[in-house]
């Protein structure tokens, strides 16, 4: 027993302080259960088919898209503080790199699992690459996620290469180095990629010509829920910076990053948000008084639905956009720890709410007079893979906190904070 | 020399590089492409040259005709036969997916004996034992085949021979029992009606043969501003004729007797039709309150109907009532009323669901499902499919879809005579075995349905009248020999008699009729004899919500 | 010359008896799946039952069959399938799904406005050895993938053939009819080719009882209906919610 807690810190970085293996592996227990009945869930869809989750030919889409959106706009945070740090040169925020590039690339490793779950014939997914519709806004999301993961990859290997053992090895060694050259210029790609395949999921819903809850006017041939996305993707994505980093201090009972830095987080989320609330306030009054009645659909029956009425809309802006947004760059609430990340919490909750809204209301809304409005619930085959992605997100970041140096910054200040 | 690691990854980087080159990369992608594009486990059709022939559904006495598409031998397919004069081409949903009736489920495969498998040798003995013992019964769902032609023959010794007619047939039985002239040989002459009142028949919703009202009604009334014909649903529930009707009156359940005397009275007291017959007992209050409807509205009504004449008035089933309305607006023995349409017709008896004094009794697989005998006599019956629970004592697999060679007579509402054959397309389970082909194995003497069919062409030829319906249309009186005349039938033409003598029927009420208990709830689901429906339907049916499965036919 | 094959339903005929929906079903192999729930099955053409919401006398209802629609313009399904699996056939006006090219993403199920797109939630299946009593013309589809209607595409192509053995280039249209077309009792559905102005649907599209359901979207549906009745004609554009009642099917 002592001799594997011995081999386990062997491969913890010098100096940091972690756990003792079993109490580690008593935090994982839980999470690999349901990372288990997860893999289950899956297989139970892949091997019967589609059948085993509660979607049907009007609600197409459900749970697995709705997260599938939202863990790609909370993932945000990984490219655009690359592209803050590489690009705009904002090197404060340079501690928390290493922990956005993990939390990126579990957001978009987990999506596009379940999204090889969710579609009918995973094994002709590969055909979008070999007769691509250059017109379609899910070829434009396929290209840029799966390029966009395989920049993560390499965003995330020399992380892992950094690892105490495998840092031993001389190859691995010149590796690591040659590709941490590469990460500005992957931090460039990986900000143009996420650029449009944020864009383009918002785009997937603005460009339903056929359904006038989701269908916008916009700039070219993108919709304007196309910039929306990227928008709130960015404004949003700091924010659930902020909240991981501390629910891992939480966890750990250390400060791993300086208040500060939350401080500088929070104000660009809050900048970001105010600036996505604006613009998604005159986008909705242009959709509500333009785009909609064009077609001849009068923006109050999208309304009548309970429970999508109208305070889900202010809920969204208001309550989910504007608050936290004022919370955010308010200088007194920002700068008190526990304010700061009620406001993040608001402004992570806000794009989900964004995204939910988008991808539930617009199948649950009818479109000829004599549709009438759907429910849906999933089923626990689509709950346990859900359950199941997230987990996978706990147990690898986990293990990265463990083993590799996500929160890179100088000697002393990773210590053990009294009373939490 | 030594080879290194980096030669390795070189050699390595090389290869890979040169084989994008070569074809095999892409083939195999290809290759992988069309695996995963053909399921070896997807159940394929299976091919073979594709041939069209006529026949006719079986599935209801009606006979409609049919086209049905053949491949490798097999109906992969079936669509409406335009050349047939009574159905033109349409068909009830059912016969669309008829064809696969014969996989369904339900299929029953094997002789029963109380529950349990046992063999058609054994039933024989059984049979020919209950012949020996005493009368026997045969009970009949289609009368006027081939087959029931042979079971007449067989038990004209040994027993009776009874029949269960259709709800359609049973409506016109009063005229029978009136004018002494069998049901079996009345029709409706609906071509040269004006007005048609429905007391609750679902006219377009399956009665009679099917394609037959509905084209009437598409050529002649649907979407029309004034249509040349008047479509009147008198009915308790909004049902899909009602909803299509000219004219739908919402009445009380089981107040069609009450509606019809009603009106006669109105039409009598108020001069409307020469007819100078007896008076309905009930007034117009009594029938105002039994039908739920205002004396007003039923004013209106006899008004409303007399404005477009002839009128005729049709019953869902045995309704005097309704009856003798027609004999008060003058619609029997009349043009666009009910008509005679076969001189030469037997009287059948009707079975009753109580049988004493029989030894045995055979049901044909023709009979409805829900004619569950009362009887301590063993029973035999034929069946395609299992209905559900049943009494009989054996359960014996007949031959299902076109399996079977058939005739088929004149359908029960026709207004014209016609013949047809309805040779077997799909080759039956070796298991099955036809009724009649039971009682030729008992008694070897006994006259063949093919026989029977020869004897009939015969019979046409012999009276050169009427004319044979196929790819064209001639006279029999052109025909040079039989053979050629039954050749044409077993291709699917359609013999038709001489149009029929309006003036053979009459009907004299002396008195109004007693009111027959009440009549049936009105039944929602059209008269389909199948005691289940294809699993193409059910599944249908079921999900796009547009019809209840009938009750109990198909779980 | 290139055709735009599309129909008329003439709603003031229509029985609501279900036969083009048992024909379509028929001729298209789609399996009666035992497990599939009125949302989950494959209904390529679907009859709807619509009434006005009044009771008694004033009561009126309309079947209404709803398939794809073979939109022209904008064609929302198209646009947005990732691997062209969809696309509009410019000889035929018919928009063709291929099922051997689609992944089931479902995407172009959550675009099309009339909910005519269906996936194949099962395993295709049919009781032992009805493989023999199927249209060996139409490939059966597999499960995870979408399809639709597509105006019988089978009977066009054998019409082709027909057509191109005697060394003809046009077919005669009496060859080409889908099923549904062929089924109904009431001939409540016409079909034909409105590029030809001699075809009776070209008349027949201009008249003033003619509609098409929400063509403010502005695809150009190819697909007709036609009704006497104001409110039936209202239910083209009205909005849902308001006051008709609905049933599914």
């Amino acid at each position: 027993m002592a001799s594997s807690v011995l081999a386990d810190s062997r491969w913890i970085a010098r100096g940091a302080e972690r756990t003792s293996l079993p109490q580690f592996l008593l935090w994982l227990a839980p999470w690999a259960v349901v990372l288990a009945a997860g893999v289950y869930a899956a297989g139970l869809c892949l091997f019967y088919g589609l059948n085993q989750t509660n979607m049907d030919n009007r609600f197409a889409f459900g749970l697995w898209i709705f997260l599938d959106l939202g863990m790609i706009a909370l993932g945000a945070g990984a490219f655009f503080t690359g592209f803050l740090v590489y690009i705009l040169k904002r090197v404060e925020l340079k501690p928390i790199l290493n922990s956005a590039v993990v939390v990126g690339f579990i957001c978009y490793s987990g999506a596009i699992a379940i999204l090889m779950i969710d579609v009918g014939q995973p094994l002709r997914a590969w055909f979008t690459f070999w007769h691509p519709n250059t017109h379609s806004m899910l070829t434009e999301v396929t290209f840029c996620i799966s390029c966009y993961l395989l920049v993560l990859s390499l965003e995330y290997l020399p992380i892992l290469l950094r690892n105490r053992q495998l840092r031993k090895l001389p190859s691995f060694l010149v590796f690591e180095h040659q590709l941490h050259n590469l990460v500005p210029v992957l931090a460039g790609v990986g900000a143009l990629l996420s650029f449009f395949h944020q864009g383009s999921l918002g785009g997937l819903y603005g460009v339903l010509r056929g359904r006038p809850f989701a269908f916008r006017e916009g700039f070219f041939i993108w919709p304007s829920t196309f910039f929306l996305f990227i928008l709130s993707a960015i404004a949003s994505g700091p924010s659930f910076l902020i909240l991981v980093t501390a629910a891992v201090e939480k966890v750990t009972g250390r400060r791993l990053v300086p208040q500060e830095l939350f401080r500088r987080l929070g104000f660009i989320s809050g900048v970001l948000l105010a600036i996505y609330v604006a613009a998604k306030s005159i986008d909705t009054l242009i959709w509500l008084n333009v785009t909609s009645p064009s077609v001849g659909f009068a923006p109050w029956q999208y309304y009548i639905y309970k429970p999508f009425g109208t305070p889900i809309l202010f809920t969204e802006i208001v309550l989910l956009g504007l608050l936290p947004a004022f919370l955010l760059t308010y200088p007194r609430s920002a700068s008190r720890r526990r304010w700061l990340l009620t406001a993040a919490a608001l402004a992570c909750a806000g794009v989900l709410l964004n995204r939910f809204v988008l991808t539930v209301q617009t199948l649950a809304l009818p479109t000829l007079a004599f549709d009438e409005f759907l429910q849906y619930t999933p089923s626990w085959q689509e709950a346990a893979s859900f359950g199941g992605v997230i987990a996978y997100g706990v147990i690898v970041y986990s293990l990265s906190y463990r083993y590799l140096p996500l929160f890179a910054q100088p000697k002393g200040q990773n210590t053990h904070v009294p009373g939490n | 020399m030594k080879v290194t690691r980096r030669d390795l990854l070189v050699w390595s980087a090389g290869a890979t590089a040169g084989l994008l080159f070569t074809p095999v990369p892409w083939k195999l992608l290809d290759d992988v492409s069309i695996w995963s594009q053909n399921w070896p486990w997807i159940p394929q059709p299976t091919r073979g040259p594709v041939d069209v022939k006529l026949s006719f559904c079986t599935l209801c006495p009606n006979g409609c005709g049919m086209r049905v598409r053949m491949a490798g031998g097999w109906p992969v397919g079936v669509a409406g036969a335009g050349c047939h004069p009574v159905s033109r081409g349409a068909l009830c949903p059912l016969g669309f997916a008829a064809h696969q009736l014969n996989w369904h489920p339900r299929r029953l495969s094997r002789v029963c004996y109380r529950g349990n498998t046992s063999s058609w040798g054994e039933a024989r003995v059984a049979f020919t034992k209950a012949c020996g013992e005493g009368p026997i019964m045969i009970i009949d769902g289609h009368p006027g085949r081939a087959a029931s032609s042979a079971f007449e023959t067989f038990v004209q010794r040994r027993g009776s021979y009874r029949v269960v007619p259709g709800q359609e047939t049973r409506a016109l039985a009063p005229y029978g029992t009136w004018s002494g002239i069998p049901a079996a040989a009345l029709g409706y002459d609906l071509e040269n009606a004006g007005t048609i009142v429905s007391f609750g028949a679902p006219l377009l919703d399956g009665w009679g043969t099917p394609g037959r009202l509905t084209r009437l009604w598409a050529e002649r009334a649907a979407g029309l501003a004034d249509p040349q014909l008047h479509l009147i649903q008198v009915e308790p529930s909004f049902s899909r004729t009602a909803a299509r009707a000219w004219q739908y009156v919402t009445i009380r359940a089981g107040g069609e007797g009450a509606v019809a005397e009603g009106v006669a009275r109105v039409l009598l007291e108020e001069h409307l039709v020469p007819a100078r017959g007896p008076m309905p007992s009930l007034t117009l209050v009594e029938v105002a309150e039994q039908a739920g409807v205002s004396t007003d509205a039923i004013r209106d009504l006899a008004r409303t109907i007399v404005a477009r004449p002839p009128v005729v008035a049709v019953a869902d089933d045995n309704n005097p009532a309704i009856a003798a309305l027609n004999v008060v607006l003058g619609a029997v023995g009349a043009r666009g009323g009910i008509v005679r349409r076969s001189k030469h017709i037997r009287q059948d008896v009707c079975a009753e669901a109580a049988i004493r004094g029989m030894r045995a009794v055979l049901i044909d697989s023709t009979v409805p499902w829900d004619f569950v005998p009362q009887t301590d006599a063993e029973v035999f019956r034929f069946a395609a499919w299992d209905g559900g629970s049943t009494k009989a004592d054996w359960l014996l697999p007949a031959p299902g879809f076109l399996e079977d060679l058939t005739d088929v007579p004149t359908a029960p509402t026709s207004g014209m005579e016609t013949y047809a054959v309805a040779p077997s397309l799909a080759e039956a389970p070796t298991e099955v075995q036809s009724a009649a082909q039971f009682l030729s194995s008992i008694d070897p003497t006994l006259v063949t349905v093919d026989k029977v069919i020869h004897t009939r062409c015969s019979e046409i030829f012999r009276q050169r009248m009427g004319t044979l319906w196929g790819q064209d249309v001639t006279p029999v009186a052109k025909f040079v020999s039989v053979q050629k005349l039954e050749e044409e039938l077993w291709k699917g033409a359609v013999w038709i008699g001489e149009p029929h003598h309006a003036g053979g029927l009459r009907c004299q009420l002396n008195d109004w009729p007693e009111a027959i208990g009440p009549a049936r709830t009105s039944n929602a689901s059209p008269p389909w004899l199948v005691p289940v429906l294809p699993s193409l339907a059910s599944k249908l049916y079921q999900e796009s919500g547009l019809r209840e499965s009938p009750e109990g036919r198909s779980a | 010359m290139s055709a735009r094959y599309g129909m008329v339903i003439d709603l003031d005929r229509c029985t609501g008896c279900g036969a083009c929906m048992m024909a379509c079903a028929a001729e298209n192999n789609v399996p009666p799946v035992p497990r599939a729930t009125p949302r989950t099955g494959l209904t390529p053409m679907l009859v709807r039952k619509v009434s006005n919401g009044g009771e008694g006398v004033d009561r009126r209802e309309v079947f209404i069959p709803i398939m794809c629609m073979h939109c022209e313009r904008e064609t929302p399904c198209v646009g947005v399938c990732p691997q062209q699996a969809v696309e509009v056939d410019k000889a035929t006006g018919i928009v063709m799904q291929m099922p051997q090219r689609c992944l089931g993403c479902r995407y172009c199920m959550t675009a099309c406005p009339y909910h005519a797109r269906y996936f194949n939630w099962w395993d295709p299946q049919w009781p032992a050895g009805m493989e023999k009593a199927l249209n060996p013309g139409v490939a059966v589809r597999m499960r995870g993938v979408v399809e639709k209607c597509n105006l019988c595409h089978a009977r066009l192509h054998s019409a082709t053939q027909k057509a191109a053995a005697t060394g003809k280039r046009e077919i005669n249209p009496a060859d080409y009819v889908p099923a549904c077309v062929e089924a109904c009792p009431t001939a409540a559905i016409r079909f034909g080719n409105l590029a030809d102005k001699h075809d009776p649907l070209s008349l027949e599209v201009r008249s003033p009882d003619t509609f098409r359901f929400l063509t403010r979207l502005g695809t150009e549906p190819k697909v007709y209906y036609k009704s006497k009745e104001a409110w039936v004609r209202a239910l083209a554009e009205s909005n849902s919610g308001s006051g008709v009642e609905t049933k599914r099917g």
